[in-house]
C-alpha cells in the first residue's frame, strides 16, 4: 500500500514536470528575439529540454529506471547508434547544400546564424 | 534463470519499441537532412498558428501545445491503469484505461482538424505557401505515421479494456496492461521528438 501511494505520487510529480517543461519550451520559442540574436542557444535549449522530457517518460512512465541493469543496457546501448545516425545524415544534408553553391551559415540562419 | 527478470511479453514489446524507435528516427533524421540541404525553410510559428473556432486569430503553436498536453495526460492515465493492475484492482484498470482511450481519441480528432486546416490552406504533398514542398511531404508522412501508431494504440487499448472488464485477466494478472502501456508511452515519447522537429526548431 505504501509502495502504491509513493508510485502514484511520483506519477503526478512527473506529470507536473513534463507540463512545466513543455510550457517553458513553447514560451522560450515564442519570446526569443529570433531576428537579432543567434538561433543556436535557443536550439540547444529546446533540444536539452526535449531530452529531459524523454528521460522522464522512459525512466518513470515506461518504468525502465526500475528494471535490472542488464535489461536497461540491452535497451539503451543500441540507441547509441543514433549519435552517428544523426551526425552522418545532417552532414550529408550540409554537403548537398554546398553542392548547390551555398554555405549553411549563409542561408540557414535558423540553424547556425 | 533469467538475465533480465522481466516477463517475455514485456521483453519482446521493448525489442519491438527499440526497432520502432529506429524507424521513427530514420524518418525524423531524413527530415533533418532535407532541411539542412535547403536554403530556406518554413517558420513553424507562421504555419501552425490557427486554433479551432477562433478563425483568423494568430495563436502560434497554441493548438499543438494543447495536443501535446492531451497526449501527456493520456500517458498519465495509462500509468495509473498499470498501477491499478499491479494491485489487482479490476475496476481501477478499466476506469483509467477508459480515460486513456478518450485521450487518444481526442488527440486523433485534434490531428484530423490540424490536417484539414493545413490542406484547406494549401499545404499539401505537392507544395505549400511557406517554402519547399518537402516540408509538407515530411509533415504529413511523419505525423501520419505517428497518428497511425496512436490509432493502433487506441484499438489495442479498446480490446484490452473490454477483455479486462469481462474479467479475462482475473486469474492470470494484468501484465498485458503493462505491455500495451509501454507501447502507449512510446507513442508519447515519439511525439516529444516530432514536436521538437516540426514545431520548436
Amino acid at each position: 500500500m505504501q509502495d502504491y501511494n509513493r508510485a502514484v505520487r511520483t506519477v503526478w510529480r512527473v506529470t507536473l514536470i513534463l507540463a512545466v517543461v513543455t510550457i517553458i519550451e513553447v514560451v522560450g520559442v515564442l519570446v526569443y528575439p529570433k531576428e537579432e540574436a543567434p538561433m543556436l542557444p535557443l536550439q540547444l535549449f529546446v533540444i536539452t529540454l526535449t531530452l529531459l522530457k524523454a528521460f522522464y517518460i522512459v525512466a518513470e512512465f515506461m518504468h525502465l529506471k526500475y528494471e535490472w541493469k542488464t535489461f536497461i543496457l540491452t535497451i539503451l546501448l543500441p540507441c547509441l547508434g543514433f549519435l552517428w545516425f544523426i551526425l552522418a545524415f545532417l552532414w550529408d544534408g550540409t554537403h548537398w547544400l554546398n553542392q548547390r553553391g551555398m554555405e549553411l551559415y549563409e542561408c540557414l540562419p535558423g540553424l547556425f546564424g | 534463470m533469467s538475465p533480465f527478470n522481466v516477463p517475455w511479453g514485456k521483453a519482446m514489446m521493448w525489442m519491438f519499441l527499440v526497432s520502432d524507435a529506429f524507424t521513427f528516427g530514420a524518418l525524423i533524421i531524413s527530415y533533418g537532412t532535407i532541411r539542412f540541404s535547403n536554403p530556406t525553410w518554413p517558420n513553424p510559428e507562421k504555419v501552425f498558428s490557427a486554433f479551432p473556432g477562433l478563425g483568423e486569430a494568430y495563436l502560434p503553436l497554441m493548438f499543438v501545445s494543447l495536443m501535446t498536453f492531451i497526449l501527456i495526460l493520456s500517458s498519465v492515465t495509462m500509468v495509473r491503469s498499470v498501477q491499478e493492475g499491479v494491485r489487482n484492482n479490476k475496476a481501477g484498470v478499466v476506469k483509467w484505461l477508459g480515460l486513456t482511450i478518450v485521450g487518444g481519441a481526442m488527440f486523433l480528432s485534434c490531428q484530423a482538424w490540424e490536417w484539414t486546416h493545413l490542406i484547406m490552406h494549401h499545404t499539401t504533398l505537392s507544395g505549400n505557401p511557406y517554402g519547399p514542398a518537402a516540408f509538407g511531404q515530411f509533415f504529413f508522412l511523419i505525423t501520419g505515421f505517428h497518428g497511425f501508431h496512436v490509432f493502433s494504440g487506441v484499438i489495442l487499448n479498446i480490446i484490452v479494456c473490454t477483455k479486462v472488464a469481462k474479467g479475462d485477466f482475473e486469474a492470470k494478472g494484468y501484465q498485458i496492461v503493462e505491455n500495451i502501456g509501454l507501447y502507449w508511452h512510446f507513442v508519447d515519447l515519439v511525439w516529444v521528438f516530432v514536436f521538437l522537429a516540426f514545431y520548436l526548431l
